[in-house]
């Protein structure tokens, strides 16, 4: 991870990044005062990097997350993923951006309460037109090893929250994105729950290569991250920590 | 990329619809309560103009009439069918009776005279007839309050002009005419029978006779009558029928014109016409108001779901397919009131066919443009009452999530996770 200095030189022609970010701001208009949510962030996460974001509430790390995954369009700056630029895209270009290289992991797991777990799992890949057959071996697959076999069938209220998050989880990297961003995913979990959590997406990363960024206030995931980022009002503080 | 599994958005919308169960229900219950109201109160309504309608073809007139081409406006005395030689009334008759539709044709002659009995003397329509095929066109035979239908030499008359002469079945009259030859024709008859149609013109100045006791006082041979009154099968296919008929007795003599009902009770037309388009109204006020109703549970239901929309935005879902599910309840909205709708209307609209609700006790017969209509509340079957109520309560569905689809598609992602 690099910090607010970096120069991002030919932004965007090579795609040996996930995501990448130019003089990133994000201002909220509010009385009295307008609201500086992200202040000038420049970031570049690497393809095949497990990150972790930390920093106190209010420190903009949800903001930063909305605007890597094109959730919010930034009020200044420019956002890249693989070296497409998703800040200048329209809004149906943008969903097909989240759709075909973005996963989200959030912090209540937000599944979709009436599909089944499995339909849950699946929703990007349906989205994206891969054929039912294709679609379920692959859930089915990635539910063994993640845990998940014999809760197909299930809706969410059914599941435990760590299921919940693992069902989410696998929504996220079902897809193949070139992305994960996930937003606090184990602050509602019990210790247990979040380091079989946290294995399960080390597993990804490592076997599978995805790109996970995650907003933590966990030490356990800011151990195990490749690299922290720590956020304060808005701005990234200093180099990057190498930890883990 | 392989076709996409468009069932999902279908799948998310019914089973959207059924996570609160009650709310589904008491809005599908408005819904469906407001088809079986529109289905009844059209069926009332057609139930109410059919009996217009055939209180006012199946009196007198019948629901076809041919005419010489001339007759109208002035109804002349000379101007029978087939000119002053007249016609084959038979081959008229059985040209108009091939017809598919026609249950009935009864040949007429009209003449106007003077009715006397002692001291008193009336002026009177005279109408000439044939008994036998009246009984399947008018309802003169079954309205003889007293006596039977006139054969030759007799005549019945209606029964306030006989409380105005005095006169009963049995006594005599006599009759007097002006004839086609210029002569005054005169003639005794005896009183068959005192009809009662209900309908003061016809009771107050219509005397039937025999046609060819008419056609003797009007000296006119046997080939000449003013009118075929026909009876069709459904008072509604009344137009097709007439142009069968005028297809079909084009060649029995030129220059006869044949007409439905539409055209020779003009304001009854009109005012059927004018009901259909209040029946029309009035489902629409049902619906529209309706659809307020639902368009606002619809927004609650859409409201609790800004996260839940924002989550599906977030994987990649398009506008487009949020704007679908929204959209997809709203139709299974409609179409699960319909359902049901129609399994209560059938069973309400049968009961109102079968028996119907006799309210003489509170409102007497009245007439409309010339119609007696009996206060009775009768349905009658018919698929356009409930097909317009069924595209209108469908309809009511999907405008109803159209407003919550514009609120669902603009959830901003960010915010609504948020919860902002």
């Amino acid at each position: 991870m690099q910090g607010n200095s970096e120069s991002n030189g030919a932004s965007g022609a090579a795609a040996d990044y996930a995501v990448r970010t130019e003089e990133l701001w994000k201002i909220y208009p509010q009385d009295p005062r307008p609201v500086e949510a992200v202040r000038g962030v420049d970031l570049t996460v690497a393809s095949g990097e497990f990150v972790a974001m930390a920093g106190p509430s209010g420190s903009g790390k949800t903001t930063v997350l909305n605007l890597l995954g094109g959730l919010t369009r930034p009020t200044r700056g420019r956002v890249w993923i693989e070296g497409r630029e998703i800040t200048a895209l329209g809004d149906r270009e943008l969903a097909a951006v989240r759709m075909n290289r973005i996963g989200f992991v959030f912090q209540s797991y937000n599944l979709l309460p009436v599909l089944t777990a499995l339909e849950n799992a699946e929703f990007t890949l349906l989205l994206q037109g891969v054929a039912a057959s294709e679609r379920h071996e692959r859930v089915r697959g990635l539910f063994k090893e993640i845990g998940l076999e014999g809760v197909e069938d299930r809706f969410p209220p059914k599941l435990s929250g760590g299921q919940q998050q693992r069902v989410a989880v696998a929504r996220a990297v079902l897809g193949n994105p070139a992305l994960v961003l996930a937003d606090e995913p184990t602050a509602n979990l019990d210790s247990v729950t979040a380091e079989a959590l946290l294995d399960v997406m080390e597993k990804l990363n490592r076997t599978k290569g995805t790109t996970f960024v995650f907003s933590t206030h966990d030490p356990r995931v800011m151990e195990r991250a490749g690299r922290l980022i720590r956020l304060v009002d808005g701005r990234i503080e200093g180099a990057a920590v190498e930890s883990g | 990329m392989a076709r996409r599994d468009n069932d999902i958005w279908w799948r998310i919308a019914w089973r959207n619809l059924w996570r609160n169960r009650r709310r589904t229900i008491i809005t599908a219950s408005a819904l469906s309560f407001g088809f079986v109201a529109a289905v009844l109160m059209m069926a009332l309504m057609d139930g109410m103009l059919e009996e217009v309608v055939s209180n006012g073809t199946r009196v007198i007139t019948g629901q076809v009439q041919i005419h010489a081409d001339d007759y109208r406006p002035d109804q002349s005395l000379h101007a029978t069918m087939g000119g002053r030689e007249g016609l084959d009334v038979a081959g008229l008759l059985a040209a108009a009776e091939s017809v598919e539709g026609v249950t009935g044709a009864a040949p007429r002659l009209y003449g106007g005279g003077l009715v006397s009995s002692g001291e008193e003397t009336v002026g009177a329509v005279l109408v000439g007839m044939d008994p036998g095929r009246e009984e399947g066109v008018s309802r003169f035979g079954s309205a003889m309050r007293e006596g039977r239908m006139p054969g030759p030499g007799e005549i019945a008359i209606g029964a306030t002009m006989a409380e105005t002469t005095g006169i009963g079945p049995g006594e005599e009259v006599v009759l007097v005419a002006s004839a086609a030859d210029g002569s005054t024709g005169n003639e005794l008859y005896t009183v068959s029978g005192i009809f009662q149609l209900g309908l003061g013109g016809f009771d107050n100045s219509y005397a039937l006779l025999d046609l060819g006791s008419l056609q003797d006082l009007m000296a006119m041979d046997r080939a000449r009558i003013h009118e075929v009154a026909i009876a069709v099968e459904h008072t509604d296919a009344a137009d097709e029928v007439a142009e069968g008929v005028a297809a079909a007795v084009a060649g029995v003599s030129e220059g006869l014109l044949v007409e439905p009902w539409s055209v020779f009770h003009e304001q009854l037309y009109f005012m059927i016409s004018m009901a259909g388009a209040m029946n029309a109204m009035i489902a629409m006020l049902i619906f529209g108001m309706a659809i307020f109703g639902v368009a606002n549970t619809m927004l609650l239901a859409t409201f609790e779901r800004r996260r839940e929309f924002a989550v599906a935005r977030a994987v990649g879902t398009s506008a487009r397919d949020i704007g679908r599910i929204v959209v997809y309840e709203g139709l299974l909205l409609g179409l699960v009131a319909l359902a049901a709708g129609a399994v209560l209307a059938v069973p309400v609209v049968v009961y109102f066919h079968e028996f119907p609700v006799d309210l003489s006790g509170f409102v007497g017969t009245y007439s409309v443009v010339g119609s007696a209509v009996r206060p009775v509340l009768s349905a009658e079957y018919s698929w356009d009452g409930p097909l317009v109520a069924a595209v209108a309560l469908v309809f009511t569905g999907i405008l109803s999530a159209l407003f919550p689809m514009w609120r669902a598609v603009r959830v901003p992602p960010a915010d609504a996770l948020a919860g902002r």
